[in-house]
């Protein structure tokens, strides 16, 4: 056995499904961030404004933000709920099981 | 008068026209990388959507570090260690078992399931080793990194990374011979 | 007659929201021993944000929000070692001596060598409020707690949905 052979072969790289990157740009399309990255050139008469501006777009990106770490804890969640209703239904059938054996026997 | 006229235009790359804020040639990057980056995080979790879910977060991270991302082999660097840190991190915080649900025959390894492809048997075990194991494991054998370019991507000294890939190696072996 | 009973049982089950019990299923020193260890801990708010994130027009993924609809948490606690019995047997007891008066014996399936299961139910009236599985196997330590009114028929009807294969483990003969 070749261990490191076998290694290299079951570890190559393997694709995603078709339209990953098209997926990675929606996303990125879709996240308010991207507004930060627009510049407006300090003018002193508007600086108000300007500054206004700039915080709502920060307060827009904290939100934008926050919704992403709530969509995120929701999506683990629910990843959670799945493995606990996976493990307790194999555990049910577990004792399903036993008890037919047992059943068989009498 | 003459004009010195280059042999060669070198047309910009795409990392560099992804920075001055090209979509498409961000596209291109991402279309270059996604392999690596899917792989990595899919060879640890064995869970393709978790993989992808994974892999569109490195992305996006990356859209946002581009201006400090300085060339291409600081590119593939970076991609690397935030995908590998992406995975460990998020096995330390949620302490699930990284396995898919849709594999999860394989939660139960003691099972007396048969699986006669030594690939997806490799595959099995190595997302059953512990994390940072798994990651030097990926990285030795999927992007074939010596254990010194290792430790810059995990954070750790290059001993340690020895160490932890002569283990996982035995592991591996062990498990290899016990498992029916 | 232990299969009949059994079915019996289960189609007594219906959902009634009561509090049921807060139980402790650490025990660091399984943690310590073993190779592979699972935690799972859901709150009732982590249920309905998980909730949220089931497809109410998928039929297998409306079945598991509506199971979960009303639980107050689940929690999960599986260990697996490298060889047989490296964990006390008797560690079912510790988990039932927490258990109040209203909790019964659902199934219990009793074996010196092969695996132990055993089921209770807190019975409030002939409701269901409150469930906890523990499978004692040779390599494998497992406690699952629901709190609130499960239905264990459909719990166990989940096999071969959300892609999870029929994992039923194939019985050794002796």
């Amino acid at each position: 056995m070749n261990l490191e052979h076998d290694l290299r072969r079951a570890l190559r790289r393997e694709s995603p499904a078709p339209g990953f990157a098209n997926r990675v740009l929606e996303r990125i399309e879709r996240a308010p961030e991207r507004n930060l990255m627009v510049q407006q050139p300090p003018r002193p008469v508007w600086w108000r404004a300007a500054a206004a501006s700039a915080t709502f777009a920060l307060l827009l990106g904290g939100l934008a933000t926050y919704k992403l770490v709530e969509y995120r804890r929701g999506v683990e969640a629910k990843e959670k709920v799945l493995a606990a209703m996976q493990i307790a239904g194999e555990k049910v059938r577990l004792a399903q099981q036993e008890v037919r054996e047992i059943g068989s026997q009498h | 008068m003459t004009a010195i006229v280059p042999d060669v235009i070198e047309f910009p790359t795409a990392l560099v026209r992804s920075k001055a804020g090209d979509h498409e040639a961000f596209a291109e990057l991402v279309e270059q990388h996604e392999n690596m980056v899917y792989s990595l995080a899919y060879h640890f979790f064995g869970d393709r959507s978790r993989a992808e879910e994974v892999a569109q977060d490195v992305f996006l991270q990356l859209y946002r570090s581009l201006g400090s991302i300085e060339s291409d082999a600081h590119l593939l660097f970076w991609l690397r260690q935030v995908t590998t840190r992406r995975c460990i991190d998020q096995v330390r915080r949620n302490r699930l078992k990284a396995v898919s649900l849709e594999d999860a025959s394989e939660l139960r390894a003691r099972d007396r399931s048969e699986d006669p492809l030594l690939d997806r048997r490799l595959k099995r075990l190595i997302s059953e080793l512990p994390e940072t194991q798994r990651a030097v494991v990926t990285l030795r054998y999927q992007e074939d990194l010596d254990p010194s370019e290792i430790c810059r991507i995990v954070g750790l000294p290059v001993n340690t990374v020895k160490s932890h890939l002569h283990r996982a190696l035995q592991a591996l072996r062990r498990k290899l011979e016990n498992t029916p | 007659m232990r299969k009949f009973l059994f079915v019996f049982l289960l189609t007594l089950l219906t959902a009634m929201p009561a509090a049921a019990q807060k139980i402790n299923l650490d025990f660091p020193e399984l943690a310590e021993r073993a190779e592979e260890e699972v935690e799972i801990t859901l709150d009732a708010s982590m249920l309905r944000m998980a909730g949220k994130f089931f497809s109410g027009h998928d039929a297998d993924e409306r079945a598991v929000r509506d199971m979960i609809n009303g639980l107050s948490g689940i929690y999960v606690r599986s260990y697996q070692f490298g060889s047989d019995w490296e964990y006390d047997r008797n560690l079912f007891k510790r988990v039932k001596a927490q258990l109040g008066a209203t909790w019964k014996p659902f199934v219990n399936v009793r074996s010196k060598t092969k695996d132990n299961v055993v089921i209770m139910a807190d019975m409030r009236g002939d409701k269901i409020t409150g469930l906890v599985i523990i499978a004692s196997e040779p390599r494998e330590f497992t406690i699952v707690n629901i709190d609130g009114p499960i239905d264990i028929e459909r719990l166990s009807s989940l096999e071969g949905e959300f892609g999870i294969p029929h994992i039923t483990k194939e019985r050794d003969r002796d």
